[in-house]
């Protein structure tokens, strides 16, 4: 029961960082029009750059985070006129080619990542980010600080997206693209420029993920962006792409069941097994368990 | 014949054969990554059975591709017609799942490998004129074999529903059959390919199966030209031979190349160096030339 | 048709000028050398058959759709290959075809989405729409794919009133809807050019139409066919036989 609980804690932390990864990643596929398959890459790219950054600046880390959130954004900012450009070049949008711009731009991640940092090993992240002891200890269950971080912050998170989602301007033009890019223009909604809004909110949303994950791995190294990336687009596809609600069920559902899995199986199977199931189901059900909102 | 040598025309080969096997699909859309895994499974079924129980290399390899095809037809049962992300993601699922399986699994060697493969022939040298003998008879099958496909009904219905899927299913094409038979094509061949992939260096090990083949193969793909067979063909021994000649500084930072040229393709030339229409207006000069041999 | 009169006859600068425009898909010409004319306060209405060129016009006024030669000038401003947003901004705006609403948000959403641009106004503009609409303030939270065709209907012109327009184009109001409803559509569009903004219609309708407008063009596989009053039009004979099924 006490593994039980303490994976159930730790399925939820992980959990809420896939759910703010498929949320950037369905935010960019509804409004910018991609799929930005390597957008958790993106992520683990301001992993390191945090790191980086604690790491020059003597683990200041206000610093630190601000790096991470804005070369999410800075970077997001660089791909975006590619993409643009792409979707241009056959005169109405052909997502499929924006899936393997984003894939070239993965492989270019990882790639930079195994050679340019840390000749390749993998980082870790200091103390001062991680948190050094326990919160508190109750026989096998033992809360970190990063988890407590991780759920609040993602919470947090979370439910300022979907409140600037439902509940300002700019949101309404968001969910008024999504449903109908055609119709949004008429109405006198700048598609290029909520695009890029779009490009900035998930660079912002990216940014604060890398964070979260920092806290709850303590380390990174070049094949998680790949590993990571597969699995968010895995849930999104689950959960039904585009879907938002489907995405925060799903997320945290996968987080979960890794979790347990880690608590009761030996061996390095919890990837696996989390791929099975979602086999299963995106198998049986291709359109995924919510529906498409795409 | 230099050892260098056999490793570029080998490697060539079976980049061709695989990019193929990702045009094959492609052509309905279909990004078929699967057959990364198939290589893996056919490869290590076949190294199993030749080194453990001894069983011939013909007959191994043969294995190979029924496993591949197997596999490919039961998955295409219900991907048949998915769109073309719910393809890439169970491709994804199934590299996965085959790596952590070949992980765990100490009879083929588990994370170490599987080395000591016998040579086939006898000696090296025989070795490798049979693999490379094999790997070029496969280009040139496979070839005339899309070639048909290319110029058949079949292939004009999967253009068809690669510009229009809805469009293509009102004229009454069966999208899901056509789906079934390319991507059982694709993963029979790279079930075979995998086979001769780990007997071209005589060993198996995990790291030659990494999702960096998914980028070879696409860069090859993509650069070159996904509309026409003969991208591939082309861009294949270009792509992976130059960068041969770069000082290993550089040569190390092969998929970031990859991955550049990739986007300034996309960004660029959008279909490829090699597209239908330069196919189409090389055929044109090469039929002048020839009436004017002929006249003269 | 005494307000008609004082119009023309006053020979204002036209609101909405359109000159010689042509527009194109590929190798098709959906519109060939269109010119026409809309005075402020006016009522004036397209009519023509399916694929005579009515919605391809109007979303090129708009700039959806970029003409290949021609003009289009907005209180004396050229606004063809102006961004569609600015348009919109600058008083402009479409009531499209088949009502589109966005089916899956609220009754408010979509009239805020309307005041995009205009968002310092909303209040008053939201009290003088719920004031037209009675029915729209009673289901503003609902989802609007709950609404019917003419609730539709009222949604996207109110959407429109939201922008604050000077001009308001309505596609096809009538499309798909019944008689009654119809007539309702209309009596809002008569009600809306008296409160002082300037309709362009675009209708298969045409004697409804006519009968609301103040003058009208009749559009002919891209060309301009026929244009005069409303009065002129209702009795010629062409128009007649063609439109007015008599």
């Amino acid at each position: 029961m006490q593994v039980f609980i303490a994976q159930i804690l730790n399925g939820l932390s992980i959990g809420s960082v896939y759910v703010l990864l498929v949320t950037g990643f369905n935010l960019l596929l509804l409004v910018a029009m991609i799929i930005h398959f390597s957008y958790p890459q993106v992520v683990v790219f301001s992993m390191y750059i945090i790191w980086l950054v604690l790491k020059m600046t003597n683990n200041n880390l206000l610093l630190g985070i601000l790096a991470g959130v804005s070369s999410a954004v800075l970077f997001n900012f660089i791909s975006a006129p590619l993409f643009q450009k792409i979707m241009k070049n056959r005169e109405e949008v052909d997502i499929n080619a924006t899936m393997v711009l984003s894939m070239a731009i993965g492989w270019i991640i990882t790639d930079v990542l195994s050679h340019a940092f840390n000749n390749g090993l993998p980082i870790q992240f200091p103390e001062e980010i991680t948190g050094s002891r326990p919160l508190f200890r109750i026989g096998l269950i033992s809360i970190l600080p990063g988890q407590v971080w991780a759920l609040s912050i993602g919470i947090i998170v979370v439910s300022g997206f979907f409140i600037l989602l439902y509940k300002t301007k700019a949101g309404r033009a968001f969910r008024a693209i999504a449903e109908d890019p055609a119709g949004a223009r008429l109405v006198g909604i700048p598609l290029v420029k909520t695009g890029f809004q779009s490009y900035a909110l998930s660079g912002v949303l990216g940014g604060l993920t890398a964070v979260l994950l920092a806290m709850l791995f303590h380390s990174a190294s070049p094949g998680l962006g790949e590993q990571v990336s597969h699995k968010v687009l895995a849930v999104s596809i689950v959960a039904g792409l585009g879907n938002l609600t489907g995405g925060l069920v799903v997320g945290l559902a996968l987080g979960i069941l890794e979790a347990l899995v880690q608590g009761y199986i030996s061996g390095n199977w919890s990837n696996a097994i989390a791929f099975v199931v979602m086999l299963i189901v995106i198998m049986v059900k291709p359109k995924g368990l919510f529906g498409m909102k795409v | 014949m230099p050892l260098s040598l056999y490793y570029y025309l080998s490697i060539t080969a079976v980049n061709i054969l695989m990019s193929w096997a990702l045009y094959v699909p492609y052509r309905m859309t279909q990004l078929h990554f699967i057959t990364i895994a198939n290589m893996m499974i056919s490869g290590y079924l076949a190294g199993y059975l030749v080194l453990h129980v001894h069983v011939p290399f013909v007959c191994a390899l043969l294995i190979g591709f029924v496993v591949g095809g197997i596999i490919g037809y039961v998955v295409s049962l219900f991907i048949g017609d998915a769109p073309t992300f719910a393809v890439v993601i169970v491709g994804f699922t199934f590299i996965y799942i085959t790596r952590t399986i070949v992980e765990n699994l100490s009879i083929v060697g588990g994370t170490m490998g599987m080395f000591g493969l016998p040579n086939i022939g006898g000696n090296p040298v025989a070795h490798r004129w049979i693999i490379l003998g094999i790997l070029y008879g496969l280009v040139v099958l496979c070839g005339f074999l899309i070639y048909r496909f290319d110029h058949s009904s079949i292939g004009r219905a999967a253009s068809a529903i690669f510009v229009d899927k809805e469009l293509a299913s009102s004229l009454g094409i069966d999208i899901k059959k056509l789906g079934m038979l390319v991507q059982t094509f694709s993963c029979t061949l790279a079930g075979g390919v995998g086979v001769l992939y780990g007997f071209i260096y005589k060993s198996f090990h995990l790291d030659f199966f990494g999702f960096a083949l998914i980028g070879v193969y696409m860069t090859v793909l993509f650069v070159g030209g996904y509309s026409t067979q003969w991208g591939p063909l082309i861009a294949a021994p270009i792509l992976y031979g130059v960068p041969l000649f770069f000082p290993p500084a550089v040569q190390s930072w092969r998929i970031v190349i990859y991955g550049v040229m990739l986007i300034l393709v996309l960004v660029l030339k959008p279909e490829g160096f090699i597209t239908r229409k330069s196919v189409y207006s090389i055929g044109l000069a090469l039929s002048r030339k020839r009436e004017k041999v002929i006249r003269s | 048709m005494e307000l008609n009169r004082t119009l023309v006859d006053e020979k204002k600068t036209p609101m909405l000028r359109v000159e010689e425009l042509s527009v194109s898909y590929g190798q098709i010409h959906a519109l060939e050398k269109v010119s026409i004319e809309v005075y402020p306060h006016e009522i004036v209405v397209l009519i023509g058959a399916n694929g005579a060129g009515k919605t391809t016009l109007l979303s090129s006024i708009l700039g959806v759709k970029a003409p290949t030669s021609g003009n289009v000038f907005f209180e004396g401003k050229k606004i063809d290959r102006v961004p569609v947003d600015r348009n919109v901004r600058e008083g402009i705006c479409l009531v499209p075809e088949g009502r589109g609403v966005f089916a899956s948000m609220s009754v408010l959403d979509n009239l805020l989405l309307g005041a995009h641009h205009n968002l310092v106004n909303k209040d008053k503009n939201l009290a003088r729409v719920y004031e037209w609409f009675p029915i729209l303030k009673k289901r503003k939270d609902q989802v609007a794919k709950t609404l019917s065709g003419g609730e539709r209907q009222m949604l996207a012109i109110a959407r429109a009133l939201m922008s604050a327009p000077k001009l308001i184009m309505v596609d096809e109001p009538s499309i798909g809807l019944a008689p009654i409803i119809v007539n309702d559509i209309f009596d809002i569009l008569v009600m809306l050019n008296k409160e002082g903004y300037t309709v362009l219609l675009s209708e298969q309708n045409a004697f409804k139409a006519l009968k609301c407008a103040h003058r009208g063009y009749v559009l002919e596989t891209g060309t301009i066919a026929l244009s005069g009053t409303s009065s002129l039009l209702l009795n010629d004979p062409g128009v007649k036989a063609a439109y007015l099924g008599a």
